[in-house]
């Protein structure tokens, strides 16, 4: 092991961990207007991703009008999760309206496989250039997209959420949705586009990560619920910052646990600090002060 | 201004409401007191929407808003301040002060508004950048009043805004609710301090179990019997 | 019968012990997204007993049992004061723990001349007690169904007792419950010990019908189905976790109806059936109302 062996794994963990982090503030927003979890998160990117891959396969469709359609296509299904799994559901019925994500997760996948058949499918890649070389270490210029385009998307939703009306509202219902009813919030409307706003990010992160793969499979629905949930509750819950902190401390943390250990360790390691977290320091990397208030939010799932 | 006619309201088969029917006059302070679980509190989310009345009418101004969502009943002039404040609390003073006036396009008017907020509540002023979560349980009240004024409500509705604050205080909050209907603002208030809203009500309501059962003039029944009936309820006198 | 049918009837027994288990806790009130662990547990423990210590059937089920229980216990002493969201991350997170410790665990020695054990990712094969003592699939099945019966039976008798009715009254309201004086970690616990065992014995029985298990048997999809039969089937009984199971699997996948698309059907179907019954199709009031209807039958005939 050598400075550089670690310098270049946490430079990938970086990298890797962008698409968590946009993993982790998708669902951070939809956990906080909805107070509940949306299993269906992960395949709502995969049914975007696939419609992208579809138009790429068939249509010959360029890069760039695959990013269209795999964002509208996150967007659309996005909408149809929520119509279906939790407009419909009261407080009373958390657990009914998760599970009712569920079922859409399992729909979703059949759908996809009829869509394409092949268990793996091409994906238009974003730049085929070398690998940047920064002194010894390497540097992907695809993956130095992702990070920017990560950045750049978490700058705009802390701008929307902190200097916009819209943002103004979404924050009322995530702090407390009665009072933003009795002020006059249209609750409904905003859970909707926030939900819809959520499942477009998806998108992206779904293809920037399948862009980097050159490649995609149904399994990318799976690996974004559990990537995105872990990094979210890592992060702490219900803010934008903390689920880009998990998202990146995830990635490099598997960067570094891969190399030693290898990857079935690796995904251990993941789910272990979760686990430890949760037992012990259920606030997250937020740390203590956000804890009461995380409690509050999660306790009603 | 306010006008309910036989207004069932019900929590799957309980009903917390069977056939309320009461009205606030323009410009004055009507007041219901009542016992706890009378249904004070379901009256007030019906009123604003939040809950659904299974049958009766409300009419806001001779509009039938019977029904209708929270957001369309404060576009029609009518703001709550909730019970138990319900303050923003991870948002600051100044914030749930714009999120108040969160149906107002005249946003140069809004910004006014905040400042005239300021100079009726001065501490909200000193405080504006903190997070209302933090705030005493007065000042988090006085919060709750001028969110629900940013609104420019015909009709505010207050429920216990005296609930859990020290006698000082619910001096300051009740000399505000004067002063608030002297500028022409009707308030239609939910109270168990009998002692202050006899004070300051034109008119006030008797509710118990569900039911109103008495309407009158502050001085038509004794002050002690009219405690007696909304801390304890007939039943339990009687029985 | 034949023998598809009766694959598929002991299919739907086995998976029944993970939705019971999964049924419990959501009784308690918490969602847990990791009752596949125990399932997993139980499955090698009770295998590692009856291949390589040669155990007979019944001391490595109830030791399957046992020990899931007892790792459901440790895990609850962690993680049954969390609630909602986390509670059931952590509890996913340590079946995706036990999972992959599966992937890594290779455990081999010659029995009889032959090298058997866990073997890493690719799990543990040939356990072939049932084929070594001659028992036909169709008494496997019996086995399988009796075991069900007792507990379901036993499940039934619970829900009649005082223990039964604290651990609604924890599931319904755990604040009010413990106002009343009940001690809500202690009913939890309680339950989370239950779910354990009856996941760790559904696990037992799995690998030795099927002679193997591997990591991939226990995994998260299993978890949220066991969870998703519960809700489906009804949590007014015992018995709506075992129609949840029935419906998916005996209705769907076993008669072909929607070859290629029963997911797609059924998905949609169990997104709406929830809108219109969010506790399920058997759910408190329908088990109230049947329960009323057998009661007055009953009377009729007397």
């Amino acid at each position: 092991m050598t400075a550089v062996d670690l310098a270049q794994n946490t430079l990938d963990g970086l990298m890797v961990g962008a698409s968590y982090a946009l993993l982790a503030v998708g669902f951070t927003l939809i956990f906080g207007v909805m107070r509940r979890l949306n299993l269906a998160y992960g395949p709502t990117i995969m049914a975007g991703v696939y419609l992208g891959t579809a138009a790429f396969i068939s249509l010959g469709a360029p890069t760039l009008v695959v990013l269209v359609v795999v964002i509208i296509g996150a967007a659309l299904v996005g909408l149809y999760v929520e119509r279906l799994c939790f407009r419909p559901f009261g407080e009373g019925a958390r657990a009914a309206s998760m599970v009712a994500s569920f079922a859409l997760w399992m729909q979703l996948e059949e759908a996809a496989t009829h869509l394409l058949p092949q268990h793996m499918n091409p994906f238009p890649p974003l730049l085929a250039t070398q690998p940047l070389e920064i002194g010894p270490l390497l540097l992907r210029a695809d993956h130095l997209v992702m990070l920017a385009a990560t950045l750049l998307i978490a700058g705009a939703v802390t701008y929307l959420l902190a200097r916009t009306k819209l943002g103004l509202a979404i924050r009322a219902v995530i702090d407390q949705p009665r009072a933003a009813a009795i002020v006059g919030i249209h609750v409904e409307r905003v859970m909707m586009l926030t939900f819809v706003l959520a499942s477009a990010i998806g998108g992206v992160a779904g293809f920037l990560i399948a862009a980097t793969d050159g490649q995609v499979t149904h399994m990318i629905g799976m690996w974004a619920t559990t990537k995105g949930l872990v990094a979210m509750m890592l992060g702490g819950l219900g803010s934008v910052k903390g689920a880009i902190a998990g998202g990146l401390l995830l990635g490099i943390l598997e960067a570094h646990a891969q190399w030693f250990l290898g990857p079935q360790v690796r995904d251990m390691v993941a789910w272990g600090l979760l686990f430890v977290l949760l037992a012990f320091w259920p606030g997250g990397l937020m740390g203590a002060k956000a804890l009461d208030r995380t409690m509050a939010v999660g306790r009603r799932v | 201004m306010l006008d309910i006619q036989d207004i069932v309201t019900a929590y799957g088969k309980i009903e917390a409401l069977k056939g309320v029917s009461l009205a606030a006059a323009e410009g004055r302070i009507t007041c219901l007191l009542g016992p706890n679980g009378a249904g004070k509190t379901t009256l007030m989310y019906s009123i604003a929407g939040v809950l659904k009345p299974r049958r009766g009418t409300i009419k806001l101004a001779g509009a039938d808003i019977t029904g209708q969502s929270p957001a369309s009943i404060v576009a029609r002039g009518l703001a709550l301040v909730p019970e138990n404040r319900l303050v923003f609390p991870q948002m600051s003073v100044a914030e749930n002060l714009e999120a108040g006036a969160y149906q107002r396009r005249d946003s140069a008017e809004v910004a006014a508004d905040i400042e005239r907020m300021y100079a009726r509540f001065p501490r909200l002023k000193e405080r504006h950048t903190q997070l209302a979560g933090t705030l005493s349980g007065g000042e988090q009240q006085m919060l709750a009043v001028a969110r629900a004024l940013m609104s420019r409500p015909r009709i505010l509705l207050m429920d216990e805004p005296s609930l859990g604050l020290a006698p000082l205080i619910v001096e300051e909050i009740f000399r505000i609710v004067g002063e608030l209907n002297k500028d022409g603002v009707t308030i239609f208030l939910v109270e168990q301090n009998v002692h202050m809203a006899l004070k300051v009500a034109h008119h006030f309501y008797l509710m118990e179990q569900g039911r109103v059962t008495f309407s009158g003039e502050p001085g038509k029944l004794a002050e002690d019997e009219v405690i007696q009936r909304a801390y304890l309820g007939t039943s339990r006198k009687t029985g | 019968m034949d023998g598809y049918l009766i694959t598929v009837l002991s299919n739907i027994g086995m998976i029944s012990f993970v939705a019971l288990s999964a049924y419990i806790l959501l009784l308690s009130g918490q969602i847990s997204f990791g009752q596949q662990a125990y399932f997993g547990i139980g499955a090698y423990t009770a295998g590692i007993a009856t291949v390589m210590w040669q155990w007979p059937l019944a001391g490595a089920l109830v030791l399957g049992a046992l020990v899931a229980s007892a790792a459901a216990g440790l895990v609850g002493l962690a993680t049954l004061r969390l609630s909602g969201i986390y509670f059931a991350m952590a509890t996913l997170a340590f079946a995706e723990i036990m999972r992959i410790a599966a992937e890594l665990l290779v455990y081999r020695r010659e029995i009889g001349g032959i090298e058997t054990g866990p073997d890493g990712i690719d799990g543990f094969r040939d356990i072939r007690y049932f084929f070594a003592n001659d028992v036909s699939p169709l008494q496997t099945c019996l086995i399988v169904y009796v075991l069900l019966g007792m507990v379901v039976a036993a499940l039934f008798m619970a829900e009649r007792t005082r223990a039964g009715r604290m651990l609604r009254q924890v599931g319904e309201d755990p604040l009010l419950a413990e106002v009343h004086g009940i001690d809500v970690m202690r009913v939890r616990m309680a339950a989370a010990l239950v779910a354990g065992a009856v996941a760790g014995l559904g696990g037992g029985l799995y690998a030795h019908l099927m002679t193997y298990v591997e990591p991939k048997s226990f995994d998260i999809m299993l978890g949220v189905h066991a969870l998703a039969y519960g809700l489906i089937g009804g949590l007014g009984t015992a018995l709506g976790p075992l129609l949840g199971v029935l419906i998916d699997i005996g209705l769907l996948e076993s008669t072909r109806i929607f070859r290629g698309y029963r997911m797609i059907v059924f998905g949609g179907l169990v997104a709406v059936l929830l809108i219109v019954r969010p506790r399920g199709l058997l759910d408190e009031n329908a088990v109230g109302r049947i329960r009323h209807y057998l009661r007055r039958r009953g009377h009729a005939g007397d």
